[in-house]
């Protein structure tokens, strides 16, 4: 087997290994299923910290606010007319009925993480008040606009 | 009942005595029989009646049964809350639940639609007329511990009367004068559209005799003041166990599965088993439970659903030793598995 075979076999393989993930990419009922995974794991040494479990990291707070300001970027638009249902989607009748309102919840996810990079806060004490309010948006859009799957 | 069992006495006493009269000569033997067996048939069912009337009758306490309390306002705030009375008597707002002040908006309406038919949840605001602005103590008390009316009647248990009969009296007689601070709100509720039988209110007597008792369903093996206070909001006022625990073919909550999780009465899946072989209480600590009942986050970031949010709301209204209580009796009941009743 020659050089350039060997290479042409591993390059092939790699790419198909990578292929499903690849697809699936393209199906926004996926895209927007990791993205809010990385919300959520974005949250929780953030929720340790404003508790008082761990100690206060600006670090990791300016990580996670980050993430959340990317997401909410981009989050409206893996939305689009047919990804209603399937795949496991837990997304709600209630956005493609309400688009508005769930723009608006969205917006509010996106306003206070705006505020909160902004204010960009150094201790505990000024994390609080800026970060407690996108806290609250989560819970605010997935009252409405998340079902309930077990 | 008892009206109808009069006729039927007296028609069956009358062919009797006909029949008496004029088949004696010829068959005396067999009339005898016919007679024994016919009225030992009447006796039983007239005993059959009476039991089932006795068994079906209302039964309210008396109001010298009350205890001696001076009922306080602000403790029945707490009661309000943890008895979730405003998931589902507070009016929606455009069809859509009721949020903050607006959970105290009391005038009833939800539908619920349940195997049974549709129930059509009262106004329980003070308004004289259409809530129940003009009930007294003991009234109230009767209400809400037995499942009886002022007028006498049993309340159907979608009314989670059955969980709060393990609720203190005095608890009872707080949310009563809270209740009559709220605002007063005008506009009664539909009347319930049941399938028969359920349409027989009496009968409703029968399923309390079986499953109506103020009794704690869990023992606790050691006196624990925390745990017995998580029990007390558990399986009383908090009423957990009305979703949280499978019922059987009678509509009763069945005390071997207590707590391990049922199907969804509002969709498809299942309400999540909270004891602590389910998987939620099994991963997460007390602090966890307790933080998610204040805050609606788990551990892992992911929010409250479906119909936990309004009760979870609730819950982040009661005091921080209130949810701890909450958590660490759920960490001590007894794990059971999620395998559902075949």
């Amino acid at each position: 087997m020659s050089y350039s075979t060997q290479f042409r076999i591993i390059f092939l393989t790699i790419t198909l290994a990578f292929m499903p993930a690849a697809l699936a990419d393209d199906d926004p009922r996926h895209e927007r299923h990791e993205l809010m995974e990385g919300v959520g794991k974005a949250a929780k040494p953030v929720g340790k910290m404003l508790k008082g479990d761990s100690d206060f990291d600006v670090d990791v707070l300016m990580e996670s606010l980050r993430t959340w300001r990317d997401v909410s970027m981009v989050f409206g638009d893996l939305f689009p007319a047919g990804s209603e249902t399937g795949n496991d989607t837990e997304a709600a009748p209630a956005i493609w009925e309400d688009r508005a309102g769930f723009e608006e919840a969205l917006g509010n996810f996106r306003d206070a993480t705006a505020a909160a990079l902004a204010a960009s806060p150094t201790t505990l004490e000024e994390a609080r008040p800026v970060v407690g309010p996108i806290f609250k948006t989560c819970k605010g859009c997935h009252d409405t606009y998340r079902i309930e799957k077990e | 009942m008892a009206r109808s069992s009069k006729p039927v006495k007296a028609a069956t006493t009358r062919t009797e005595s006909k029949k008496s009269k004029s088949d004696q000569a010829e068959q005396p033997r067999e009339e005898t029989l016919v007679g024994r067996s016919s009225r030992t048939a009447f006796a039983l069912l007239v005993a059959g009646l009476v039991a089932a009337w006795c068994v079906t009758e209302p039964r309210p306490i008396a109001e010298n049964d009350l205890p001696e309390h001076s009922p306080d306002v602000a403790a029945g705030e707490q009661v309000f809350w943890a008895g979730g009375c405003a998931s589902c008597h507070a009016s929606q707002v455009d069809g859509k639940r009721a949020k903050d002040e607006k959970k105290l908006l009391l005038g009833g309406g939800l539908e619920l639609d349940t195997p049974y038919g549709v129930f059509h949840v009262p106004n329980i605001s003070p308004h004289a007329e259409d809530g129940i602005g003009a009930w007294s103590m003991i009234e109230f008390v009767n209400a809400m511990q037995h499942g009886v009316s002022p007028d006498g009647r049993h309340y159907y248990p979608s009314f989670p009367y059955t969980s709060y009969a393990r609720m203190t009296v005095e608890d009872v007689m707080d949310l009563k004068v809270y209740l009559d601070t709220l605002p007063s709100v005008a506009g009664r509720a539909a009347i319930h559209a049941l399938d028969f039988p359920w349409t027989l209110r009496r009968g409703i007597g029968a399923w309390k005799w079986r499953y109506l008792s103020a009794e704690p369903v869990m023992k606790l093996m050691s006196a624990d003041t925390i745990v017995e206070r998580g029990r007390e909001l558990v399986e009383g006022a908090g009423h957990c166990g009305e979703c949280h625990t499978e019922r059987d073919r009678f509509g009763g909550m069945i005390a071997d599965r207590w707590l391990a999780g049922a199907p969804n009465p509002e969709g498809p899946g299942r309400i999540p088993n909270i004891t602590p072989a389910g998987k939620n209480i099994a991963e997460w600590s007390v602090a966890d439970i307790a933080y998610y009942l204040e805050s609606g986050f788990t551990p892992e970031y992911d929010t409250v659903g479906g119909s936990m949010v309004a009760v979870q709301e609730n819950m982040a209204m009661l005091t921080k030793a209130d949810r701890r209580a909450i958590a660490s009796y759920l960490k001590s009941i007894p794990a059971l598995s999620n395998q559902p009743v075949q």
